[in-house]
């Protein structure tokens, strides 16, 4: 599974990913429109969060029970962060 | 490695890794709990007699009843249940052990001193005195009487338990999905060995969450976070004030976990009493199909009806009614299970054995637990009967039901396990004398529901039922002195058994010689001809090669250096002298070695994480004796850790083995992302809490109110691209490892080191800074203490900088190995060190926003 210049890309991808967010809260979006921003901000982190596991961790090219395993843990903190906050409105 | 004494040896006990040793020793520890806790029943019934605290007092009846229900509830009824487990379940799956037996061992250990930890608390002036809910802030140490030390000892004892418990999961999924006899589906495993297998599913996720609660609660009490309470000026404390979800983060936190600890508790139980209705009505269970399906279906929706035990709080009408029919429904599969269990006694011809009169009356005791619960699970009823009898009548229905079938299982399996019969005479006095007593005991509680919970205190008109239930509780505990004496003197004078003392017992554990071999079977367990058989190493060897060098999984045949050991590292830290590998495709061991049995580090690492958390139990006080207990602690216990990791151990995969749907996912790597998926649900907890904290406060207010201008964006940045080339800088080791080339492991590896250490120096930086702002906001600096936002901040950072810690010890450790010529050709122990660094950085991924930006 060697793919140095996969990995490599990736690695630009992540940083410049980084920066964006970064870049966001830098040029004041943040302060104009915090919600638009604040999502912005969060499915980069999403889409940082899969490439690493997709490509470092190798979950693309494992058997799919092993993405399900981890997609469990993260629907479950999901379901209690959601329903909880739910709760209160 | 040593090798293993005999039985009769004390030595043996404190080494073996065996999964039937280790089964014996917590079916023997998980009892003395059981009686520990009976005890503090047998004090607070005696209160009772009359409705006033004159017998313990009232801080005194507080603990015995808080201490009472934490002991049974986790010390006693799931250790019991998994004593069953260690024993049973890799005999029925075909397995010699389980996948990491001395993981297997440092659970025990962990559970024993966790127990022993919660025993010295009562030494500590007051023990925990707040209700097994342990609610906050009311079990803050504000809300509690004196300094709070035995609180926080409770507290710590929680969370090595909860370490104990997590590492049981990984130990037993790994093994089920990986060690099964071939030919062995997972809808064909025993009933038991299934029940087990979804509770240890429910437990991976559950007790995450409480792990999370648990942290929080101790840094609560030991660094002074504000999670549970806000300190307004020094002197006063407000809640629902500054912090507004203080109370019900708890609740939200403890009945996640709590609901499926339920099904916890009763699923091994449910597992007990199906196998026992098979084998005394001869009959295989009606609806086997059904059965299996509703279970996981249970197990799935135990995580959705947690709200049902927070309708009195103030969680909106909606949501209340959600979680009402998410309750009523999760009722449904259980009817399904009961009437299963009822026609198959109508099909078969029952035996009237010791084992199935406990499994018939769990099943009756269960039924009414089971209807009283519906009740609850009703909004409106529920705020009736919440904070009474009815509930604690109802869940002693539920959860000593369980127990009930679960002495019916050590009856069961006692023959297995020792070789002899127990007096059926004496068994079926100890079931009358145990259902009479249970349910003089717990019934008038139903009739005096109107009794509040957890009170001394009750209506004077009442007195006449708790004083029944007083008579039932001395009823059922003598029960069990029957027990004791039929079990203690049969193990010298009882009946010879053979292998199968029951006639229409199925499972393969009753294939085998009582009490078993140490390594469990004569030859290699296979159901590929549709039954039972043993197959010779020729036989094994021809299967081998009959796949074409592929495993019956059909994965690889390649090899790879892996080893049981402490977690992920211990794949790193193996030598392939020492530790024939598993992989996709397993090899037979080769030469003359044999499995290992034997390890005296996992007692040292859990006495030593004794000892560092009695330290933290008292630090807080500034006293010598306790800072002295943690530094010893913490140096055995990282001493030992580093020993368990050097020690040659060898434990083998079963050759060919049914591995779905995990086949081509070798062992160390399916316990590594199990392992993984409990801590993302931790760190999912810590973040929900994070998000939820300041979902009540007001979200945007949050940043405005709490957090100092000094708290900018650049230093969380900084910390991104160290973490994000770290994780780069680890996957180029294993490139590098598998062009063997030396200098490029090392220097990637060395990469990996020193930017994790780069984070930690950045980080502890950007603290200090802050620790030491003077604004007008903060003049004394922004420090764990100072509001919500710099408690979440630090403790969740910190959380995740402990996580670095670890992660920095392991691949300071590989750069060691690496030196040495370590992993040329043989990346499979960077890759499983990648996966646990990788997601370290995701996590830092979503804190860098949360933290620092948003």
């Amino acid at each position: 599974m060697t793919h140095t210049k996969l990995y490599t890309i990736i690695y630009v991808v992540l940083f410049a990913f980084a920066t964006i967010q970064a870049a966001v809260e830098g040029f004041g979006l943040v302060d104009e429109s915090y919600w638009f921003a604040f999502w912005l901000i969060i499915v980069l982190s999403v889409v940082k969060a899969v490439m690493v596991a997709a490509y470092y961790q190798h979950l693309r090219w494992e058997p799919r029970s092993v993405s399900y395993l981890a997609g469990g843990g993260v629907l479950v903190a999901l379901a209690l962060t959601a329903a909880a906050a739910y709760s209160i409105v | 490695m040593s090798d293993l004494p005999p039985k009769s040896s004390i030595r043996r006990w404190f080494l073996t890794t065996n999964h039937k040793d280790i089964g014996i020793l917590y079916l023997v520890t998980a009892l003395f709990f059981l009686v520990f806790g009976g005890l503090l029943a047998m004090l607070f019934r005696v209160e009772l007699l009359t409705p006033a605290a004159d017998f313990l007092g009232e801080s005194g009846y507080n603990q015995a009843v808080s201490t009472h229900g934490l002991l049974m509830v986790f010390w006693f009824i799931s250790p019991f249940a998994f004593g069953f487990a260690n024993y049973i379940v890799p005999l029925q799956i075909g397995a010699d052990d389980l996948a990491f037996p001395r993981l297997n061992a440092l659970s025990y250990w962990l559970y024993l001193f966790s127990g022993i930890l919660f025993g010295i608390s009562f030494f500590q002036g007051v023990t925990f005195p707040g209700g097994w809910t342990m609610y906050a802030p009311l079990n803050t140490p504000a809300y509690m009487p004196g300094e709070a030390l035995g609180a926080t000892s409770v507290v710590l004892a929680m969370i090595m338990f909860v370490a104990a418990v997590t590492l049981g999961s990984v130990n037993f999924l790994t093994t089920m999905y990986r060690m099964r006899a071939e030919g062995l589906r997972m809808r064909d495993i025993p009933m038991f060995s299934l029940s087990i297998n979804l509770t240890v599913w429910m437990m991976l996720f559950a007790f995450a969450a409480l792990l999370a609660a648990l942290i929080i609660l101790s840094s609560d009490h030991i660094i002074g976070t504000n999670y549970f309470t806000y300190q307004i000026d020094g002197d006063t404390f407000a809640t629902n004030v500054n912090n507004p979800g203080s109370s019900m983060l708890w609740a939200h936190l403890f009945w996640f976990f709590g609901h499926p600890e339920v099904y916890i508790v009763f699923f091994p139980a449910l597992g007990v009493m199906a196998e026992c209705f098979q084998t005394f009505t001869g009959r295989r269970l009606v609806g086997r199909k059904w059965f299996i399906i509703s279970m996981v279906l249970v197990a799935l929706q135990s995580f959705i009806v947690w709200m049902h035990h927070m309708f009195l709080t103030g969680i909106n009408l909606e949501i209340k009614t959600l979680f009402m029919a998410t309750t009523i429904g999760i009722s449904l599969p259980f009817d399904l299970m009961v009437f299963s269990l009822i026609y198959t006694m109508i099909k078969g011809r029952v035996r009237y054995m010791t084992p199935f009169l406990f499994s018939l009356g769990a099943l009756l005791l269960f039924i009414l637990g089971g209807i009283t619960g519906v009740f609850l699970g009703a909004v409106v009823l529920d705020y009736q009967f919440r904070g009474t009898y009815w509930v604690v009548a109802h869940f002693h229905y539920v959860m000593v039901a369980g127990a009930t079938a679960l002495f019916g299982g050590l009856y069961y399996w006692y023959p297995k396990m020792t070789g002899k019969m127990y007096n059926e005479f004496l068994g079926k006095v100890h079931f009358a004398v145990y259902f009479i007593g249970f349910n003089l005991l717990y019934f008038p509680m139903f009739i005096a529901w109107e009794t509040p919970r957890r009170v001394f205190n009750y209506p004077v008109e009442l007195t006449v039922w708790h004083n029944l239930s007083t008579v039932g509780a001395i009823i059922l505990g003598g029960s069990f002195l029957i027990m004791f004496y039929n079990l203690f003197v049969s193990y010298f004078r009882g009946a010879e058994v053979g292998d199968q003392p029951w006639e229409f017992a199925t499972s393969a554990e009753w294939a085998v010689a009582s009490p078993p071999p140490l390594e469990n079977f004569d030859g290699v367990p296979s159901y590929a001809s549709g039954t039972l058989e043993f197959l010779s190493p020729s036989d094994v060897a021809k299967r081998q090669s009959g796949h074409s060098g592929a495993a019956a999984d059909g994965g690889t045949a390649e090899t790879s250096p892996a080893t049981d050991g402490a977690g992920a590292e211990a794949g790193a830290l193996a030598t392939t002298e020492t530790a024939l590998a598993t992989g996709a495709g397993t090899a037979e061991p080769t030469g003359h070695e044999h499995a290992s049995h034997a390890s005296f580090w996992p007692f040292m690492i859990s006495l030593g994480g004794f000892l560092l958390f009695l330290g933290l139990s008292g630090i807080r006080t500034g006293s010598m004796l306790y800072t002295s207990l943690a530094l010893v602690g913490g140096i055995l216990g990282f001493g030992s850790l580093v020993g368990m990791a050097q020690e040659p151990f060898f434990a083998p995969e079963t050759a060919i083995a049914e591995r779905w749907p995990f086949a081509d996912v070798e062992k160390m790597k399916l316990g590594m992302w199990t392992f993984l998926a409990s801590d993302i649900v931790l760190f999912g907890a810590f973040i929900g809490s994070y998000a939820f904290i300041r979902f009540a406060y007001g979200w945007e207010a949050w940043h405005h109110d709490l957090i100092p201008e000094a708290h900018v964006t650049f230093p969380g940045l900084v910390n991104t691209y160290l973490l994000l080339t770290s994780s780069f800088a680890v996957v180029l080791a294993m490139v590098a490892a598998e062009k063997e080339s030396r200098a490029g492991v090392m220097a990637s590896l060395g990469a990996t080191f020193a930017l994790g250490v780069g984070f930690l120096i950045n980080k502890g930086i950007e603290w200090q800074h802050l620790f030491h702002i003077h604004t007008e906001a903060f003049p004394e600096g922004w420090a764990i203490t100072t509001n919500l936002a710099s408690s979440t901040f630090y403790l969740t950072t910190g959380l995740h900088a402990a996580h670095v810690i670890i992660g920095l010890i392991i691949a300071g450790y590989m750069f060691f190995r690496s030196w040495n010529g370590a992993y040329l050709g043989d990346e499979k122990p960077i890759e499983y060190f990648g996966l646990y660094w990788h997601l370290v950085d995701i996590v830092w991924l979503f804190l860098f926003p949360l933290f620092y930006i948003l």
